[in-house]
C-alpha cells in the first residue's frame, strides 16, 4: 500500500484506516464466529446441559442418537418440503412480477412496486401473527373467501402447506427486487439485435432474458435456500412444530432443543449436521452451476 | 400504435393493481379489524371485513403490556445497530474493494462464506459467552453480534468498486488521508448502498426474535418482537388488542422503507451488479 503525504509518520502508518478495520475484523470473527464453530463441534461430542451443569465427554453418542431419531429425519424432509417448495415459488412469482413491472408500458411503478413489496418489509412475527388469523377456521378470511372448509394451522395435512403459502406470500418480493436490478443491468443491443432477427416474445425471454439473469437467479436461489434451512419463526408462532411433528422443521428442533429441553450437547450435534448440509448444498449449486461471479 | 400502446399499458396497470391490492389484502384487513369490537370480529356471519366502530383497542393497548415502552426499545436497537452495521460494513467495503494487502482475497472469501453458517450453530455458544459475561438484560449484547454485516460488505464492496481509482488518486495527491477519503468522499457517493442496507438491516434488526428472547428477562427492556408473542400467548381471545399491536408494530419498517425507496432498487442493483 502507497504511503499517502499526510500520514508520514509511523504511528499513523500503524493506525491507519486499513490496519484498524482489518484488525477488527479479524478480532471480530476469531472470538464471535470462529470460538463459537469450534465450541459447537466440541459440544456435539459431550453430554452437555446447563440446567443440570453437565459437560461430559461422549463421543459419537450424540450423533449416533439424532441419526436414529425418528423426529430428526421427519424435521429434515419437512424442511426440505419447505425450502423447496418455498424457494420455487418464490423465484416464479418474483420474476414474473419483476418482468411485468419493468415493462415500459406500465405506469405508476413505484407505487405498485411499493404494494408488492410491503409484505417483506414488515416483520415476520407480526405478518405470522395476521395469518394465523387468516386461516382461522371461524373468521379467517382464507376459508370464507374460497368456501373452504379446512382448519389449517391444525390439520396434519394442511398446516405445512398453509405455512408454505405464507412464507411465500412474504418473500416473493425480496426475488422481485433483485429480479428488477438484475433486468436493469440487462444489455440494451442484445434485445435490439433480437428484434431485429424477428425473435417473439417467449424466444427472447428463454433465449436471452433468463440466461442473463442466470447470475440472479442462482444468487436468489443460494440465499434462500439457506435462509429457509434456518426458518423458525413462523413454525414457532404458527404451529410450534404441531399439530403433532408436521411442522417440525430442523431449525426448529434445534430451537426446541437447545432452548426448551437444554439439551445444548444434542441441539449442537443436530445443528452441525445442518452445518454440514447447507456447506454441501452451496458447494453443489456453485459446482452445477459453474458460475463463480457470485463474490 | 402509440394511443394502443397507451390503453394496453393502462390495461396492465390496472390489472397488476387488483392483484398488488389481493397482495395486501391480510394487511388492510388487519387493520380494518384493529378498529373492531371482539364481538364484531369473531362474528360467523356478515361481511368479509369486521364493522370498524371503534378505538378502544389502541387506547388500551397499554393495559395489557408496555407497549410503548417495548416500542421504544425496539426502536433504539434497531436504529443503533443499523447505523453500527452501515458504516462497518461501508469502511470494510472500501478496504476490500480500493486497499491492497496480503492475504485480502482469503479475507473477502471468509466473509462471504460466513453468510452460510446457520444460527443454530453458533448461538449456543455465543448464548453461554454472553451468559458468562454477566451481559444478560444489557443492549450491548443485543448489539455487540450485530457489529459485522458480511452482507453489507459484500454490497458495499461491489459499489465501492465501482468508484474510479483516479478519483481517489487526485485526493490522494491533495493530502487527504484514507480517513478522510472515506469520509468526504466515498461515503457520500455510496447513498444507493446505504439506503438499500437500511431498508434490510432495520427490518431485520426489528424482527430478530431469538436472541432478545434468550438475553433479554427484563419485562421492560424486551423487544417488540418477543413481547408480541408473548402477548399473543397470554392474551389469546382478545383479537382487537392483537390486531391493534401488530398493526403498530409494523408501521416503523414501512417509514424506513418510504423513507429510502427510491434510492433502493439502484443500491441492489450496483451490489449485485455485473
Amino acid at each position: 500500500m502507497k504511503n499517502t503525504k499526510s500520514s508520514g509518520s509511523v504511528l499513523s502508518k500503524i493506525f491507519s484506516l486499513r490496519n484498524i478495520a482489518v484488525t477488527f475484523l479479524v478480532v471480530y470473527f476469531a472470538v464471535f464466529l470462529a470460538y463459537p464453530i469450534f465450541k459447537a463441534f466440541a459440544g456435539s461430542l459431550h453430554d452437555w446441559n446447563p440446567l443440570v451443569g453437565t459437560y461430559e465427554w461422549v463421543g459419537l453418542a450424540n450423533f449416533a442418537q439424532i441419526l436414529t431419531d425418528k423426529l430428526f429425519w421427519t424435521s429434515m424432509l419437512n424442511t426440505a418440503i419447505f425450502a423447496g417448495v418455498s424457494t420455487f415459488f418464490r423465484i416464479v412469482l418474483g420474476l414474473a412480477l419483476a418482468l411485468l413491472l419493468s415493462s415500459k408500458i406500465v405506469k405508476c411503478k413505484d407505487s405498485l412496486r411499493g404494494l408488492f413489496y410491503m409484505p417483506t418489509i414488515t416483520p415476520l412475527v407480526a405478518v405470522s401473527f395476521v395469518w394465523m388469523w387468516m386461516f382461522d377456521p371461524q373468521f379467517g378470511m382464507i376459508d370464507r373467501v374460497t368456501g373452504l372448509n379446512i382448519n389449517w394451522l391444525h390439520d396434519t395435512k394442511w398446516a405445512m402447506p398453509a405455512i408454505i403459502i405464507m412464507t411465500i406470500w412474504k418473500d416473493f418480493g425480496y426475488a422481485t427486487v433483485l429480479y428488477l436490478a438484475g433486468i436493469m443491468n440487462l444489455p440494451r443491443d442484445v434485445y435490439e439485435a433480437a428484434s431485429i432477427d424477428g425473435a417473439n416474445g417467449v424466444q427472447t425471454f428463454f433465449k436471452i432474458t433468463l440466461p442473463l439473469l442466470k447470475s440472479s437467479t442462482l444468487f436468489i436461489v443460494i440465499t434462500s435456500l439457506i435462509s429457509y434451512l434456518q426458518a423458525y419463526v413462523q413454525f414457532l408462532v404458527m404451529t410450534e412444530g404441531g399439530p403433532g411433528t408436521s411442522t417440525y422443521t430442523i431449525s426448529y428442533l434445534i430451537f426446541d432443543q437447545a432452548f426448551q429441553k437444554y439439551n445444548f450437547g444434542v441441539a449442537s450435534a443436530q445443528a452441525v449436521v445442518l452445518f454440514l448440509f447447507t456447506g454441501v448444498l452451496t458447494l453443489i449449486m456453485f459446482k452445477v452451476s459453474g458460475d463463480t461471479d457470485l463474490s | 400504435m402509440n394511443t394502443k400502446r397507451n390503453i394496453a399499458g393502462w390495461i396492465l396497470t390496472a390489472l397488476l393493481f387488483v392483484i398488488a391490492f389481493i397482495t395486501i389484502v391480510p394487511f388492510i384487513w388487519m387493520l380494518i379489524s384493529s378498529f373492531a369490537p371482539n364481538s364484531e370480529i369473531v362474528k360467523v356471519t356478515g361481511g368479509l371485513f369486521p364493522t370498524p366502530s371503534t378505538i378502544e383497542n389502541y387506547v388500551n393497548i397499554q393495559e395489557k403490556f408496555n407497549f410503548m415502552r417495548l416500542f421504544a426499545n425496539s426502536l433504539f436497537v434497531a436504529a443503533l445497530k443499523t447505523i453500527i452495521a452501515i458504516y462497518t460494513s461501508a469502511v470494510l467495503g472500501f478496504v476490500f474493494s480500493k486497499m491492497h494487502f496480503r492475504g485480502r482475497d482469503l479475507l473477502f472469501g471468509v466473509v462471504m462464506s460466513t453468510m452460510m453458517i446457520p444460527w443454530a450453530v453458533t448461538i449456543i455458544p455465543q448464548y453461554e459467552m454472553f451468559t458468562n459475561w454477566g451481559l444478560q438484560d444489557t443492549y450491548t449484547s443485543l448489539v455487540v453480534p450485530g457489529l459485522i454485516s458480511a452482507f453489507g460488505i459484500f454490497l458495499f464492496r461491489q459499489s465501492i468498486g465501482g468508484i474510479s481509482d483516479e478519483l481517489i488518486e487526485a485526493a490522494k495527491l491533495d493530502g487527504a488521508s484514507d480517513t478522510r477519503i472515506f469520509h468526504s468522499i466515498i461515503l457520500p457517493m455510496s447513498h444507493n448502498t446505504i439506503a438499500a442496507l437500511a431498508i434490510f438491516t432495520f427490518l431485520w434488526n426489528w424482527e430478530d426474535y431469538l436472541w432478545p428472547f434468550l438475553m433479554i428477562t427484563d419485562e421492560n427492556k424486551q423487544l417488540l418482537a418477543v413481547g408480541l408473542k408473548a402477548f399473543n400467548g397470554q392474551y389469546g381471545t382478545d383479537y382487537g388488542g392483537l390486531f391493534a399491536a401488530t398493526s403498530l408494530a409494523i408501521i416503523p419498517v414501512i417509514v424506513v422503507y418510504m423513507i429510502f425507496q427510491k434510492q433502493f432498487i439502484a443500491g441492489i442493483a450496483t451490489g449485485s451488479g455485473k
